[in-house]
This record gives structure tokens, sequence and C-alpha cells, in this order.
């Protein structure tokens, strides 16, 4: 239908006009591939987690490892996203705002988490804070610990997610320029009062839109978390690293019933996102019409 | 005086923006800075402004060094060439900025701050768009919106970047008139850039013409346009003919349209003579003898003629060196010249430059 009344705003061209049999598969392709790979396994989550009634569901996520997980997945998007929030505004604002020496190389390093396995990242943490690892002697003369522990799973946290909200900011930061900041230095802000009125407003979609996803993926985050937990039922274990765990013990109600909270969460997180970019589209992108 | 600048450099990276530059400016003046792009008038009024730094010399604001201040304590407005209004925020709150972001104890009483702002917005003529956001007005009114904002501060100093370069032509002329009266009214000590010697010669009382990040000539709009101190300045102001010639016994010889002219006391060697296309006179050749009739006088074959208006254009050549001519529609109806004919022509302004120095050798 869409197809093809916009082929009749084009004067009905032969060249945009695919045949019907050709339209249809390909949408029906798509339909499917997405039909089998993601609504399938979603759904797959919920009957498991509810195939045996509303009762073992609940206790499943009232049991009391189940809700010390909850709580550290929460402990640590909490300091996470935070932290990786100031983290982005100020690397953006750097990048965008000033001219220096290593720029290039400072967005390089932005991008790193996005390109080196989970894994490999907390493995770095392990090697760097755990009990042989560099810093690990000075740690424990302080009587520190990082690894296996809650400071390690912020830390290996904060590594994963820490291009979220800067990707975001920089391409909109860039398209708006300094032409704002300096005609309200020029009205004699000052540079806090500036970051405030001028460029935090100009921003604010973009960046919830960047925490939203980086705390979609503080909440969800596996690998690198697995790797400096050390699996400590009800004290280090993450949710995603409980569903695990309780997965490995065939304790399938349990474990698709916590993992059915982490689908909830994408969810929700996936339904804001939409508004956000609904409503604020033009202003993420910067593509509203320039002041 | 107003601003003392002295010995202004700026360089960026290897290009060399500002070079020593000198400037006085009156109190209450409207100074223009002329220049083609990259001349460093941008760069010198942001220097003004507190946006960029100057790499040596010093500026004066009223007697007070400035260079230290910051853009606040320097108190200046400053309309930026693309507007920079914020765009999140309405007309009113635009204006209002620069009063709201006083430190407390400076700060306006909320009413006033508001009277103001009301009174600002009457001054540019959009009270009734004061609830509006930026993206919702005209290129002219949010100039109008960028001035306002700027004048809240109550600023000792305007600056105004190409203010009038990114609206239309009949736009751009009602509001550089609507400036110039402003600036009457208001009396503030303004100074403007442009690359438009039309807009700075109607507005300014001074204009300073620059180039490749040296000052070329300061003076009143007449007195550069009549009386051009370099090459560059007569280049760029207007349009102009330009002819080599050599100087020796103290004549000034165009060779390739034949004409000499005195150069009492100048130093043999290469000149540029510069007449405006206006101080080029057309005579009648006798139709008989062919004879021009007296001496400065050379042979030109109309080419074509440009009548729209009250003035014509006349393009003439000289065994195919071409120049021109404008006189009023009138003259040239008397002289009964046309395309194709041939006249007398004589050079009746001409002024010589030398072509090593570019000093004025004779006007």
């Amino acid at each position: 239908m869409l197809a093809k009344s916009t082929a009749s705003a084009y004067g009905g061209r032969p060249a945009l006009q695919d045949p019907a049999w050709l339209r249809w598969t390909l949408i029906g392709t798509a339909l499917a591939f997405l039909a089998l790979f993601v609504a399938l396994p979603l759904l797959t989550v919920f009957i498991e987690a509810l195939h045996r009634g509303f009762g073992a569901y609940f206790a499943a996520l009232v049991e009391p490892d189940a809700l010390s997980a909850m709580w550290l997945t929460l402990l640590v998007a909490g300091i996470a996203v935070p932290l990786n929030l100031v983290f982005g505004i100020l690397s953006a604002w750097a990048i965008t705002k000033f001219e220096f020496l290593g720029k290039s190389f400072l967005i390089t390093l932005i991008d790193l988490p996005f390109s080196v396995s989970p894994v490999i990242s907390g493995m770095v943490y392990v090697l760097l804070f755990g009990l042989h690892g560099w810093f690990g002697p000075w740690l424990r003369a302080h009587d520190l610990q990082i690894v296996f522990a809650v400071p390690g799973l912020v830390l290996a946290t904060i590594f994963v997610t820490f291009p979220f909200v800067a990707r975001e900011l920089i391409p909109l930061m860039q398209s708006q320029g300094i032409e704002e900041e300096e005609a309200a230095a020029s009205l004699g802000a000052t540079g806090w009062q500036i970051f405030w009125r001028i460029t935090l407003p100009n921003i604010r979609w973009a960046l919830l839109y960047g925490v939203l996803l980086c705390n979609a993926r503080a909440m969800g985050e596996f690998g690198a978390v697995s790797v400096v937990s050390g699996h400590v039922r009800g004290l280090t274990n993450t949710m995603p690293l409980h569903v695990e765990i309780l997965y490995n013990e065939y304790n399938f109600v349990a474990a698709f019933a916590v993992a059915s909270l982490l689908a909830l969460l994408a969810l929700v997180t996936l339904a804001v996102k939409s508004v956000v970019e609904w409503r604020w589209g033009e202003d993420i992108s910067g593509r509203r019409d320039q002041g | 005086m107003a601003i003392n600048i002295s010995g202004i450099s700026k360089r960026f990276g290897a290009f060399l923006a500002l070079d020593k530059v000198d400037l006085h400016i009156q109190s209450g003046e409207l100074l223009a800075l002329l220049g083609p792009s990259g001349s460093g008038k941008t760069t010198l009024l942001r220097i003004l402004g507190g946006l960029d730094r100057a790499c040596g010399g010093t500026i004066t604001f009223f007697g007070e060094a400035a260079l230290g201040l910051t853009p606040r304590d320097r108190q200046v407005g400053f309309v930026f060439q693309h507007y920079s209004l914020f765009r999140h925020m309405t007309v009113r709150d635009n204006v209002a900025f620069g009063l709201d972001v006083r430190p407390r104890r400076d700060r306006l009483p909320r009413a006033v701050i508001s009277e103001r702002v009301a009174r600002l917005l009457e001054l540019v003529q959009l009270a009734p768009l004061a609830d509006r956001y930026p993206a919702q007005l005209s290129g002219g009114q949010r100039q109008r919106v960028a001035l306002a904002r700027a004048l809240a501060i109550e600023p000792k100093v305007l600056l105004l970047d190409e203010p009038f370069g990114a609206l239309d032509a009949k736009v751009r002329k009602e509001l550089r008139r609507w400036l110039r009266r402003l600036h009457d009214e208001m009396n503030i000590t303004s100074i403007f850039v442009t690359h438009d010697q039309e807009e700075a010669l109607e507005v300014a009382d001074r204009v300073v013409v620059m180039n490749n990040g040296r000052i070329e000539q300061v003076g009143a709009p007449g007195e550069v346009y009549d009386h051009p101190a370099s090459p560059f300045v007569y280049d760029f102001l207007g349009n102009v003919n330009r002819f080599e010639c050599i100087i020796s016994d103290g004549t000034a010889k165009i060779v390739s349209i034949g004409l000499t002219m005195p150069a009492i006391g100048a130093e043999p060697g290469p000149a540029l003579a510069f007449v405006r296309p206006h101080d080029i006179e057309l005579i009648r050749l006798d139709a008989a003898t062919g004879d021009a009739g007296g001496g400065g006088v050379a042979c030109a074959r109309v080419r074509h003629i440009h009548a729209i208006g009250p003035t014509a254009r006349i393009e003439l050549d000289i065994e195919g060196h071409r120049f021109e001519a404008v006189m009023d529609q009138d003259r040239l109806r008397c002289l009964g010249v046309r395309a194709g004919d041939w006249c007398g022509v004589r050079l009746t302004r001409p002024r010589l430059f030398s072509s090593n120095s570019a000093a004025l050798i004779q006007e």
C-alpha cells in the first residue's frame, strides 16, 4: 500500500516500481527473520519464566540471591552510568570545543571499548588490580579489594559502557559549533553559566538518549563483569551472572524469571528511546534549524 | 579616545592574520573594517571582543588596558555574523540573557530587567515576537534580536561581525540604514566588519581598509574613495582602470594607449596609473580630419555601451587594450557616440603609484 502510493507520487515511473512478488518476498523475508531471531526468543523467555505459574515466577524473583543480584546490578549501574555521564560530557566537550594535540587519538580511545572483546577488558582489570596484578601488592597492603568485589564490577562496567554517552554527544556538539557559547561569553556569562544555560539545554535529549543506551548496557553486561566478579553468590553476582548460574543448575524457571526482568528492561529502554527519537529526533541529530 | 590599538599581531600556525596593527578609534564613532576575506578584519574584531587572544601588542579601552580583561569586564556587545542566538530560548530570554547572568550583587531586579528587555524589543521593532523562538524568525528579525541582545548589557563598545552578510540585498539595505539611525540616536562607539565596500562607504563615519593583516588606509568614506593611498585600496574600492606606465624626464607614458601625463620630479621607472571610469573624458573626433585637436588625447574605439539607469558604461578599446568610462546618459546623447564609433579619450584625474614600492607618486 505504502510502496504503491510512493510510486505514484513519483509519477508511477516504472524504474521505481518493483513487481509485487519481489516486494512481498523481501518484506516477508525480513519479517520472518525478525520473528525467528528476535520475537521468538523474547517470547520464549516469558513463556519459560511463567510455565510453572506466577507463584513460581515471583518465588524465583524474591529469593535472597536474586534480590541481591538485582540490588547489585542497580548499584553498579547507579555508579557507572552517572560517572560515564560526566566523563562523556567532559570528553565530548573537550573534543568538540577545543583544538589540542592528540585529539584524534582521544577519539579512537573512546571507541576502544566497542572494538575490544568485553572478556579482555575484564581480564585487563584482573591483571592490573588482581592479587598478583601490578597494583595487587599495594592494594593488599592497604586492605583494598577491587577484583572479585563491587569496585571491580563498577570499573569493568564503566570501561565497557564508556563510549555510549560520548559517541552520542560528539556529532551533535560538532554540528552545533561554539558560536552560542561565544555569544554567551561575550554577554558576560562565566564558563559554568555557559555550560548550564547554553550547552546542556542544547544537548539534553541526545544526552538522555546516550544515558539510556549506556544504562541498558551497564545492566546487561556479562563478559567483562563475569571475569572480575568471581561469582560469589549473594555478593558479587549481577543479574546476568545470576541467570547463568541458575541456568547451569538446570533451574530454568528461576533463570528465565530473572532473565525476563532484563528483557523487560530492554523493552522499556526501547520504548523510551523510541519516544525520545520521535519527539526530539531533530534535536538529537542536530538537524533543527540553527538559531 | 575610546579605543587604542597598538602593535596587535595574531598568528594562526604559519599564517600571519594580523601584522602589528595600530588603530585609534574615537568615542562615539561608527567605524567600518573593510577588506577581502583573509585580510584580518574579523580577527581584529574578535580580539577586541575578547574572543581571540592577540600574540602581541596592546589595546586600551577608555584608557584602561583591555587584553587581560574577560569579555564581561570589557563591557563589549558583540553581534555575530550568523546571529548565534540561543536556539532553546525565546526572543525575550535571548535579550535578557546578558542581564540574567550577572553576578548576584550586580544583577538588576527582575522587574527592571523585563522592563529594559521590553524597551529594547520595542527599539528593534520586535515586541510582538517576544515569545517566538529563533527558528521561527526571518534572517533580518534574527539579526535585530542579536543586536538587541548585545545592547541589553549597555555596552561601551558595540562590535558587529559582517552584520548584514547573510541577508538578501533588499533587507540588507534597509537594515544598514536603520543601524546608522540607531547609532546616531544611541551614540555607542561601534565597529563593524564588512567585505562590502558600498556598505562601508554608506554607513561608516570612517573606513579602515585592511589587506593581508595590515591596515592600508584609514579615512572618511569620501576621502578613502577619492584619494586611495595605495594600489590595493584603488582596486578594492569601486571600479578603476589600471594602466602600466613608464616615468622618464618628468613625464609618465602609458605605452599601451599612447598617452602621456606630467610626473614632475618623479623617480624614473615603472609605475601604475589609476583612473576612475568617471574620470575618463570622451571627446568627439572631428569627422573630417580624424584629429582630436590637442595633446593628451588618444583615439579609442567604442566597443560596447551599457546604458541602464541614469549613467552609461562605455567599453573602450585602444589597440586591444580595453578600459571603461562612465558618464551621464544625457551627456552621452549630446556626444552622439555609438558602439563601433571612434572617439577621443582624455584622462582627467589619473593617480600614479610607483610599481616597486606602491607609494603614491602624484595625484
